[in-house]
């Protein structure tokens, strides 16, 4: 083989090996897109990064929750990347500051956090999403002061997404609307502790207080009406650029626990988030209220707010496409 | 300072005016989304947010009853590489269906449809 020949098949090489796929990147499922969710996750994987995130707010206030009610500021990142067009992993971590009442505050970062999602469904025509992810709060990583807990949890988690574009035409202004759901199954890396006691003083032994650890079904999604969607695809009512790119949201997280619970004080907990989020070109803003639905998820109102990034847009060459993207093209509409 | 040049960075990559590239979005289209026009159209018109791949750029016509109505083969302008165009046939009333796939120079995908009506 001639230098020429291998210059032209090392060329060849390199022209195949450029990523020629119609990546589809952050949350588009046919004319869908979903927006990055500031209190769920949202249902696809993608490349991406919200930093930071920040929220505001008064935590549970109950005798048996672990602290006295505080106020809570956190502030976290999350960094998403895909491995392939299908499969991601993200890595999130969250700085706390705790104000307790007459007392000193405290602050520090919760345990650190990875995600394994695989998105398993997607269909353009239903505007249809579905993923499966393992989740880890890896124990001991973060700050006990702050409630960071000495286990780790694993959480298998499932999502769905689903726009309603497919809705007929005499109900076409409901189109915009888009539902997203996630459920997950939280499992202590430990299911209790011996937490050493009082010396009994008849028997002179030592006693021993059992700390259970809860399994958790964990669940939540998200009601969202696009801007975006409507002018692009049902009716474009010459409304300012600025509208044509909010997305209102109303997000809600709950958990449950509902295995290994000894403890009658233990219910359900969570909170619902209305808000709006403003989707730009290659980041996005959200901002939303943070409403406890009970004494134990909290007291007051409080707020979240976030900006994200798209990095698929932003580095769309680099680190913004999947470390192994796939060279096939998708047929046209289908056919 | 460091403030200000935060957000400048932020205005900078929200509204797009960058040399990066992102998905192509439907900017605008003619006839407009969801539109009624007086007079049967020529062609279908539609400028996205973000440079357009000829190659694999395309949109579909149809009339209620499934039938293509378009000439065939979608263009995007030479010199405006956002406008993606195709003609028409011959329109009688009636409400039609714009299909478009389009892939922005970036190699993103995206797609989208919606309907306009005719003389109704």
């Amino acid at each position: 083989m001639s230098r020429f020949m291998l210059a032209r098949a090392v060329l060849a090489i390199l022209i195949a090996s450029v990523p020629l796929s119609d990546a589809l990147a952050h949350c588009f499922v046919g004319a869908r897109f979903f927006p990055a969710t500031l209190t769920v996750d949202d249902p696809c994987v993608a490349d991406e990064l919200s930093l930071p995130t920040v929220s505001a707010f008064k935590n549970s206030n109950l005798p048996t929750s672990d602290f006295p009610s505080a106020r809570e500021i956190d502030v976290s990142g999350e960094f998403s990347k895909r491995i392939t067009d299908a499969l991601g992993v993200s890595v999130a971590s969250t700085w706390t500051h705790l104000r307790l009442p007459g007392g000193p505050n405290a602050s520090g970062f919760q345990n650190l956090e990875t995600t394994l999602k695989y998105q398993f469904v997607t269909n353009a025509a239903q505007e249809l999403v579905l993923s499966a992810a393992l989740s880890v709060e890896w124990g001991n990583t973060g700050a006990q002061q702050v409630g960071a807990e000495s286990f780790s949890t694993i959480t298998p988690t499932f999502f769905i997404g689903k726009g309603l574009g497919d809705l007929p035409d005499t109900v076409r202004w409901a189109r915009p609307f888009a539902l997203t759901g996630q459920i997950g199954y939280a499992i202590p890396s430990s299911s209790s502790k011996l937490i050493p006691g009082e010396i009994d003083p008849d028997t002179g032994e030592q006693t021993f207080d059992i700390e259970r650890r809860a399994k958790f079904l964990v669940y939540g999604g998200s009601v969202q009406y696009s801007m975006p969607y409507l002018k692009a695809n049902v009716v474009d009512l010459g409304l300012p650029d600025f509208i044509n790119r909010l997305i209102p949201i109303v997000e809600a997280q709950f958990q449950t626990p509902v295995g290994n619970t000894f403890d009658p004080g233990l219910g359900t907990t969570g909170t619902v988030n209305p808000g709006v989020l403003w989707a730009g070109q290659y980041f996005q803003l959200g901002v939303e209220a943070i409403i406890p639905i009970n004494r134990a998820s909290g007291s007051g109102v409080g707020v979240i707010g976030q900006l994200h990034f798209y990095l698929d847009d932003i580095f769309p060459t680099s680190i913004g496409r999947p470390i192994f993207a796939s060279n096939t093209g998708r047929p046209m509409f289908g056919n | 300072m460091r403030n200000s040049a935060s957000l400048a960075v932020l205005l900078w990559l929200g509204l797009g005016t960058t040399g990066a590239y992102a998905h192509a979005s439907l900017d605008r289209a003619d006839p407009r989304v969801g539109s009624t026009v007086a007079s049967a159209p020529r062609a279908v018109s539609l400028w996205f947010t973000e440079k357009l791949e000829p190659a694999f750029s395309t949109i579909e016509v149809r009339n209620a009853a499934g039938v293509r109505v378009d000439q065939g083969r979608a263009r995007v302008d030479s010199t405006n590489r956002n406008l993606l165009q195709i003609g028409l046939k011959p329109l009688p009333p009636g409400t039609y269906r714009v299909r478009w796939r389009v892939l922005s120079v970036d190699t993103h995908t995206t797609e989208g449809s919606f309907s306009f009506q005719v003389g109704q």
